[in-house]
């Protein structure tokens, strides 16, 4: 890849293993990746939501050029869940990182809203985990971008594995609508670049559930010109979490 | 490395799909680096079962040297009617194992005539590949319950559980001495666990392939990036499907 790239997805601890900031800087210098958007572990989206919070921005204010972060908070906290949500977004975090299938709520249900509200006055945007039926599925966050038109929303691994026929669909529906590329298969990810263009759709390694350089390949082998190229590879994230360098 | 893929589909008129030359498919195949493929029905699992085992069977004429072809059967048409489909695919097209989808195939695990079918496809050393990961027909334990049940009988996770389920599948494959894992499905941080935890002589390369571009390459490269030693590879590139489908009669 000729260019910048920005990864928008990547987790330093989840359930598959726990994984420094230095094994990923690694894949990071070996695949030209400049900068990362990170979100915490399983276990700080469900239960430690401040420490997982707190703990991003310290990885954030050491590497403040190769880091941006996510911010998770459990909505089952709710007026809690809220002040932590605000108190990390007042610390720097660029987003909110859902994962509906670990928080136990679907994203249909009004649980949320709060927190969405929060991330519409700040301007900050929503990253979703996709893919798991029947809490996470493509149309369901469809239809949370419906309800909040102001707000944009990360079909986060592009809805991988099942969810492929309805991907594009979603897209077409949801014009707040972006998707992370991760772990989805190059055909699916070609069908929306063909069917809603290059600028909603943003790079992400899935690090550690996938890794930067598969997934760099996948995006080489798309059909995209050099423009487009940019716009997926960094661009597009660049203005989505709005990463000033 | 020799590599067969023990996951592909003869591309039909499903999923806005068309046929394709056969030798235009091996081609493909050949170039992203397959030295054989088990090849499924993809239209018979949706529609006319024996019409499309019929039309696989045409299909690999004249390439049984690459494709090993897998029809299905649908257990809607009754236990007798597909048992009697069951022995055809066998002895009058020559087919080696069996593919169900039961989400496409819209059936349960616990339908009455899976039993028999399973067992039945055991005695006749046809393994059988299964959809799975997906709820609400084919999660990994709902296989492993019946298979548990047909202990004479190779049956395949053909997705070792996808993304959400592949934990289920490990489950299945470490209890079952009969479930063998393809891994057709799971990213690469998830199949390292699959490597980690399963017996490796029950591992299978599978890609899905038929489906679009680039697939193979795509699941060839996923599971390299597990990272595994040579040997390993070496066993779920090529022996372990050369294996089972020798135990079917077939040498590629």
């Amino acid at each position: 890849m000729p260019m910048r790239i920005i990864d928008s997805a990547v987790r330093f601890s989840s359930d598959v293993a726990s994984h420094t900031v230095d094994t990923y800087r690694q894949a990071m210098a070996s695949c030209s990746i400049d900068h990362a958007v990170i979100a915490p572990g399983d276990n700080c989206v469900t239960v430690y939501n401040e420490e997982g919070n707190v703990q991003t921005a310290e990885i954030i204010k050491t590497h403040p050029d190769l880091f941006s972060g996510l911010a998770v908070a459990n909505p089952w906290y709710g007026p809690k869940a809220v002040d932590i949500l605000k108190r990390a977004f007042d610390g720097g975090l660029r987003g909110l990182y859902l994962h509906p299938l670990r928080q136990g709520f679907r994203l249909t249900e009004g649980i949320i809203d709060p927190l969405i509200d929060v991330c519409l006055a700040y301007g900050r945007a929503v990253y979703s985990h996709t893919g798991t039926p029947i809490v996470c599925e493509p149309f369901q966050l469809a239809e949370l971008a419906r309800r909040f038109p102001d707000v944009r929303f990360v079909m986060g691994h592009g809805a991988y594995p099942d969810f492929w026929y309805d991907v594009s669909s979603a897209m077409t529906q949801s014009p707040n609508l972006y998707i992370e590329t991760s772990c989805q298969v190059g055909v699916v990810l070609q069908q929306v670049l063909d069917t809603v263009g290059a600028d909603r759709v943003l790079f992400g390694s899935g690090f550690p559930r996938s890794q930067p350089g598969l997934e760099i390949d996948k995006i080489k082998r798309l059909r995209l010109n050099t423009e487009n190229l940019a716009k997926v590879a960094a661009e597009n994230a660049k203005r989505l979490w709005g990463i000033k360098r | 490395m020799k590599i067969i893929d023990t996951h592909t589909h003869l591309p039909g008129w499903t999923f806005e799909s068309k046929p394709r030359p056969i030798s235009d498919l091996r081609r493909e195949f050949e170039t992203e680096g397959l030295v054989g493929a088990w090849l499924f029905t993809t239209d018979g699992l949706i529609r006319d079962t024996a019409k499309n085992n019929d039309i696989l069977v045409e299909a690999v004429e004249g390439h049984r040297d690459f494709f090993v072809p897998f029809g299905t059967v649908n257990p809607h048409d009754g236990t007798e009617s597909a048992l009697r489909e069951l022995e055809r695919t066998k002895f009058q097209l020559g087919f080696k194992g069996i593919k169900f989808h039961p989400w496409l195939q819209a059936f349960s695990m616990t339908h009455p005539a899976i039993l028999p079918i399973l067992s039945r496809a055991g005695e006749l050393s046809m393994p059988v590949v299964f959809h799975d990961g997906t709820p609400p027909y084919s999660s990994p334990l709902q296989i492993a319950a019946v298979a548990e049940k047909v202990p004479h009988t190779t049956i395949i996770l053909g997705h070792a559980g996808l993304d959400d389920l592949y934990r289920d599948a490990i489950l299945a494959c470490k209890r079952q001495p009969n479930i063998h894992l393809c891994l057709c499905g799971p990213s690469s941080g998830y199949l390292r666990e699959i490597l980690h935890n399963c017996p490796v002589d029950r591992l299978l390369f599978g890609s899905d392939g038929g489906f679009g571009a680039d697939l193979i390459a795509w699941r060839i490269a996923t599971v390299r990036e597990t990272g595994a030693d040579p040997e390993t590879l070496q066993k779920i590139f090529y022996e372990n499907p050369l294996t089972l489908i020798s135990k079917a009669g077939v040498t590629q």
